[in-house]
């Protein structure tokens, strides 16, 4: 697969990935950019018989979000913590908007791998692949990921019925 | 109201919520940025054009132009138009001269 062609059918996923991961468009427009600069100054590191160029694409752009990640809030864990994050449905009836702080409040590890299943469509075990951990971790990883929404966004229920935002 | 005192969201419920939450469309300059040469008119695109000959073949192409050149300079004059025979004028002298072959008897 060329980078051109690989551009044009993954970087609107690779995009959607970063912003989500990221919140923001400027970070998410420039790990998408070096995403594939590295495609296509280094196309022999993508190695077909390690996995398909998506999981390449979403392992590269994975490690630049988190890089970015680190430089931006050193010291924080990127493993499961007990703190949940409080979501007041009377501050914002944006729908949208509380999912999106919902999911940045995850643990880091959780979040990417629910944005993945969820969102990117990508199956567990390419998951796997893109985080280097086993598909059990990333199941769990993602159990847990959603038993926090679910509890987190369970005001949005009634929110929903209330206003019919939803 | 407390945050958590809701009961949690079933599995169908989470998925209509999370699903309300939408990327925005990747910038368009991206591809421009990656990939410049898709970029410009047509006529920008034609003034880019080049190619790459071996040195021995552009040596070998000038040494001809060369050639040709010196070819054309160096050919002999035409002989001149004369628009208007009035510019003509008459030979004022005549000097024959006669030559005669080394080998002929006189």
């Amino acid at each position: 697969m060329t980078p051109k062609r690989a551009f044009d059918e993954y970087h609107q996923a690779v995009y959607s990935f970063a912003w989500r991961l990221t919140g923001r468009p400027d970070v998410a427009e420039d790990i998408t950019q070096e995403c594939f600069l590295v495609l296509l100054r280094s196309p022999e590191r993508f190695d077909p018989q390690r996995g398909s160029m998506k999981v390449y694409l979403f392992a590269v752009a994975r490690n630049l979000a988190l890089k970015q990640y680190r430089d931006d809030r050193a010291g924080e864990p990127l493993e499961d913590s007990d703190g949940l994050v409080a979501i007041d449905p009377r501050e914002s009836l944006d729908v949208a908007s509380a999912v999106g702080a919902a999911v940045a409040s995850l643990p880091r590890l959780q979040q990417e791998a629910l944005i993945l299943f969820e969102y990117e469509g990508v199956r567990l075990e390419e998951i796997a692949q893109i985080v280097g951990a086993e598909v059990g971790t990333v199941k769990s990883r993602l159990h847990r990921a959603r038993e926090r929404l679910r509890r987190m966004l369970a005001m949005y229920r009634s929110v929903e019925r209330e206003h019919g935002t939803v | 109201m407390e945050p958590f005192e809701h009961d949690e969201l079933t599995d169908r419920e989470l998925d209509r919520i999370l699903a309300e939450w939408k990327s925005p469309e990747a910038p368009a300059r991206l591809r421009t940025a990656l990939f410049p040469e898709e970029s410009g008119s047509l006529w920008s695109r034609f003034w880019n054009i080049s190619f790459r000959i071996p040195l021995p073949v552009a040596c070998g192409l000038i040494f001809l132009l060369a050639l040709f050149f010196w070819r054309w300079e160096s050919r002999p004059d035409h002989p001149v138009a004369v628009s208007n025979p009035s510019e003509l004028q008459p030979v004022k002298e005549i000097r024959p001269r006669i030559i005669r072959r080394q080998d002929a008897q006189n």
